[in-house]
């Protein structure tokens, strides 16, 4: 076959909209704002999934944290809730995102480093200690580990005495797109999103308030994607899920409202923009029309919204505030449920708690001060940004053409598709840039010699030390027939093919460790080595 | 045209003095941010530069084994993980007990202006931050490339009858670049070659890596040959194929090397008896020769190999396409790999058929590490 990725590959992804100096009416053919756009609120929801959108709830700011052991990110959370900030985000090591205990011999120098290190639910007990499960929402990036973290998660809230169907948050656990960009799959594709489905059954019946799923474009975009490919593979991810979700014999209306997607906001302002608008459109027509969901919920795409670390630059950091600024401008005017923005010291480390005061404050200027957030999609109408809604809508609809043809989203990433696509989309950027075709202030232009002498955070390597000695202690002390009855019952349940959660949850409590769980699965699911990479 | 490997052993002539830098590109421990080091791949290829790319969650050792067996000029390390200061020291302390210190190590990456100096001082020959231009990284892989001395033939010589691997990736090294091997004639061996052709990603490399930790595991020495095409534009080259082999270490007997067809004036053939003969003489008892497409614009690997494996997966059509275009008649076995997928089943009757007569035909998994010892079983039995 010769389908290979090619579209979307020009600069942007809404070149027709800017051929000219300005666009008319004209340009907006067969526009009709009552099926396009309809009122916040409505069917398609371009407008907005909530017809009084952030007049009467403002977006979640919610600041992505974690470093070190449980206890210095315990201290963070509380610290961001102190300074208002509205939900928790915990970003995990390497080692627990792989699924890696603390002590691997891969884990060396990774721990605690790039995130919070959690290698059993004793380090989950400790992360979330005097937070109440019941009252703060909580979101968890994790994706190959994610139903054993989730296990860990249910454990605690047992244990706050919080009855799970009044958990609220969000479970990354999109494994697809850890195969196109992040690259925290651990297992093949197709058990990897049996746990995905795993969780969305369980959770679906016990915990209803709960996103199962957060279908990401952010890592995508980052990865190199052009705004259309983020858009279209982002859907198609999420179309895969609900295709395997409703095999699995689940209702669509049961379980759809809760998977939620998250984005990228880059620097194109109205790109983006025009880019969150089409994401609702897309996804409300794709539920009802190719899924047949019957429920209106079933068919709002609710986000979240990450401002674009990868246009952060390490020459003239403090100039990132202004660019973390408006791309959290443009995803506030293209409706999101909930935004992280970036620190200024995005290059050089984890942020130090000054500047992700900053990032937060920039979220509370934009919700307080500039009056932004008073009326619904303030620029629906503009000739503008609808052709632009229009055109990425049309490329990304391409796309997913494209990727059905392949068979879906499973078969295409064993082709490399989806790789391929972001490798190149990334090149053509870099030669852009190398090229002088796209400046960057403090990089191509405007360039400053002399170094910056912005504070870091360091993490020392005694994190590493101490939780490595804890969690050997752990598995020096736990009850060790219990702790293998229930290894022993994780591998048989997936080698049965039933739904492994219940298994999860009781070798979380007979202690059994991230690693453990992982390595037991890997036994039945195998372990993958990455799909075609050129 | 290829000379066959069974042709008298002097080495021939020099025949090409324009071998392209070529660089190691690492990933190492669990970080998985690519995009900047993929795009330092394209990049280095459209600059000229053959670069291997080992992929993904490397260890500290299994890189710098890479880089002895590659014989690179340089080695490039990516970290945006925060672990420089635990990885670099551990390369640097086994580029020095492997002898390879003539390699220099440069990195990449989220890396603190404040690190630099203890990172110079270790012996780091370069890092560059984030916004360094490609550009830079480029000039500074060529500078540090052109900086190579001399191989001290006399040296190496008897390093490589001592069996010493850093040896003998040196002379290959010298083979390539079309230097006269002072008129050495290795040893003729008695290696079986064997060639591992088929379809782009069938998975001819991931087979190759699992056949060659089973033939190792039962006490043979293996060498690869991996071949890939080169940018005919450029002479740059993407050599993708090692990350599938990382298994590979001197301490096993176990020894992949990565070349680029166009690498050599006058293209592979005019190399790939005389690697041959090295690794031949070297005295492993596999080689296998991993090449694309066993089809037109092929390197003859009929005639360098004594046996070859053809390697097909399933619904690939491929077996139906190759018995008309000749190509079935060439291999002395077939592998179905990719087993675990679906319609493996119908594949391997279409094949039966196809091939029509009692070639063996096996079937495997790699992902599962299935079927491979039984084809190992066969491997042993050719001579
Ligand atoms: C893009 C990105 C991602 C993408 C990665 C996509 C991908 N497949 O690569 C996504 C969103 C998936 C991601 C995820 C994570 N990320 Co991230 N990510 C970034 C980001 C924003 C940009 C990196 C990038 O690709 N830049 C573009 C490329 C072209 O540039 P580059 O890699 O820097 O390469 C240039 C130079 O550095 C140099 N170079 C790089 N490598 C080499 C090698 C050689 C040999 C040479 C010569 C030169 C060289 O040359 C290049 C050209 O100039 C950085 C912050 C930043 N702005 O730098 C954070 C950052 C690296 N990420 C970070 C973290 C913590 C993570 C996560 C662990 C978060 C989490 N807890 O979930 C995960 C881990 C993912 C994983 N599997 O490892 C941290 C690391 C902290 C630290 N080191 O102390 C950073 C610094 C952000 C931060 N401040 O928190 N991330
Ligand atoms: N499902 C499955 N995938 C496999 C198997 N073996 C290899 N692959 C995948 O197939 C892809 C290609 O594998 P390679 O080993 O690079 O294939 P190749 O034939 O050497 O590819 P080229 O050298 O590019 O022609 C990779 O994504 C592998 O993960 C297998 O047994 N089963
Ligand atoms: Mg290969």
């Amino acid at each position: 076959m010769s389908i290979e990725p090619g579209l979307g590959k020009s600069k942007r992804s809404t070149d027709d909209a800017r051929g000219k100096p300005f666009v008319g009416p004209e340009d907006l053919r067969g526009y009709d704002p009552a099926t396009a756009l309809s009122v916040p609120g409505s069917f398609p929801f371009t407008r907005g999934v909530h017809r009084t959108m952030y007049r009467d709830k403002l977006w979640t700011m919610r600041q992505f944290a974690g470093f070190g052991s449980a206890a210095d990110t315990n201290e963070r959370f509380k610290y961001l809730l102190a300074h208002g900030t509205t939900g928790l985000s915990t970003a995990f090591d390497l080692p627990t995102l792989m699924g890696r205990d603390s002590d691997d011999p891969l884990a060396l120098g990774e721990v605690g480093r790039c995130g919070v290190a959690v290698a059993s639910l004793a380090d989950m007990h400790v992360l979330y200690d005097g937070i109440n499960l019941g009252e703060v929402s909580t979101s968890m990036t994790i994706n190959a580990p994610a139903a054993i973290v989730l296990a860990f998660y249910v454990c605690v809230a047992k244990k706050q005495g919080v009855p799970l169907d009044q958990l609220r948050g969000t479970l990354q656990n999109d494994i697809l797109k850890e195969f196109h960009a992040q690259n925290e799959y651990v297992f093949p594709p197709v058990p990897s999103v049996k746990l995905v489905v795993d969780t969305i059954e369980y959770c679906t019946q016990h915990m209803p308030l709960w996103n199962t799923v957060s279908v990401s474009g952010y890592h995508i975009r980052e990865a190199g994607a052009t705004a259309a490919e983020e858009l279209a593979f982002t859907l198609a991810d999420g179309m895969a899920y609900t295709q395997l979700s409703i095999e699995r014999g689940l209702d669509v209306d049961a379980f759809a409202p809760r998977l939620s997607f998250f984005f990228d906001v880059h620097n194109d302002f109205f790109e983006e923009i025009a880019k969150l608008r089409a994401a609702r459109r897309m996804w409300a027509h794709i539920m009802r029309d190719r899924f047949h969901a019957k429920h209106e919920r079933s068919w709002k795409l609710r986000m979240h919204c990450q401002t674009a670390g990868v246009t952060l630059t390490e020459q003239q950091p403090m100039n990132n505030i202004m660019r973390v600024a408006y791309q959290a401008m443009a995803g506030v005017l293209g409706g999101t449920q909930s935004l992280h923005t970036n620190s200024m010291d995005e290059t050089l480390a984890l942020p130090t708690e000054g500047a992700a005061k900053v990032a937060l404050r920039t979220q509370q200027i934009l919700a307080h001060e500039t009056s932004v957030p008073q009326v619904a999609d303030p620029l629906g109408g503009s000739y503008f940004v609808e052709k632009m809604t229009d055109e990425i809508e049309a490329k990304a609809y391409a796309i997913i053409d494209q990727i059905d043809a392949m068979g879906g989203v499973l078969p295409a990433v064993d082709r490399g598709y989806f790789r391929r696509a972001i490798a190149e989309s990334a090149q053509a950027e870099q030669r852009r840039i190398d090229g002088g075709a796209q400046k960057i202030v403090g990089v191509t232009d405007f360039v400053e010699e002399g170094t910056h002498d912005m504070e870091m955070l360091k993490i020392s390597q005694d994190t590493e030390d101490e939780q490595v000695s804890k969690l050997k202690s752990i598995k020096a002390n736990r009850d060790a027939t219990k702790h293998q009855a229930a290894l022993t019952r994780l591998r048989d349940d997936a080698t049965q093919d039933k739904n492994v959660m219940p298994a999860l949850i009781e070798a979380a409590e007979a202690e059994a460790t991230v690693g453990e769980m992982m390595d037991t699965m890997k036994q039945v699911f195998g372990a993958y080595g990455g799909g075609p990479e050129w | 045209m290829v000379t066959l490997a069974t042709e008298p052993m002097k080495m021939t002539k020099p025949i090409n003095n324009n071998q392209p830098p070529r660089i190691l590109l690492a990933k190492i421990g669990l970080d998985g941010h690519d995009r900047g080091v993929k795009v330092l791949a394209r990049s280095f290829r459209d600059a000229g530069i053959e670069v291997i790319y080992t992929g993904l969650w490397q260890t500290c050792e299994a890189t710098m084994y890479a880089a002895l067996q590659e014989d690179v000029d340089v080695v490039g390390v990516s970290l945006l993980s925060a672990a420089h200061l635990t990885v670099m020291p551990e390369l640097l302390r086994l580029r020095k007990k492997l002898d390879i210190e003539h390699i220099p190590i440069i990195l990449g990456g989220i890396v603190p202006n404040e690190d630099h100096a203890a990172l110079a001082e270790m012996g780091v020959a370069a890092v560059f931050n984030p916004g360094s231009s490609v550009d830079d990284i480029v000039e500074k892989v060529k500078q540090l490339a052109a900086m190579h001395e001399p191989i001290q033939f006399k040296e190496v010589v008897v390093g490589y009858k001592a069996r010493k691997q850093n040896a003998l990736a040196k002379l290959i090294t010298s083979v390539q670049r079309g230097e006269s091997l002072d008129g050495f004639t290795p040893p003729v061996g008695d290696a079986v070659v064997i060639g591992v052709t088929g379809a782009p990603g069938v998975g001819k490399s991931s087979f190759i890596g699992k056949l060659g930790e089973e033939l190792v595991s039962r006490g043979k020495r293996v060498a690869v040959l991996a071949i890939d095409p080169s940018s005919p534009i450029t002479g740059g080259a993407l050599l993708g194929d090692r990350l599938r082999m990382m298994s590979a270490s001197p301490e096993r007997e176990f020894f992949v090397r990565s070349l680029a067809s166009g690498g050599a004036a006058g293209g592979l053939a005019a190399i790939c008896p005389d690697v041959l003969k090295l690794l031949k003489g070297f005295g492993f008892d596999y080689i296998l020769v991993e090449t694309v497409g066993a089809g037109q614009g092929d390197v003859g690997i009929r005639e360098l190999a004594s046996h070859t494996l053809l390697v097909l997966m399933p619904d690939s059509g491929d077996a139906v396409q190759y018995s008309k275009a000749g190509i079935m008649e060439i291999a002395t076995c077939f592998v179905l790999n990719k087993c675990d997928l679906n319609g493996a089943d119908a594949t391997q009757s279409q094949l039966i058929s196809a091939v029509g007569d009692a070639r063996p035909i096996f079937k495997t998994s790699t992902l599962k590490t299935e079927g491979i010892d039984r084809v190992a079983d066969f491997i042993m039995t050719l001579s």
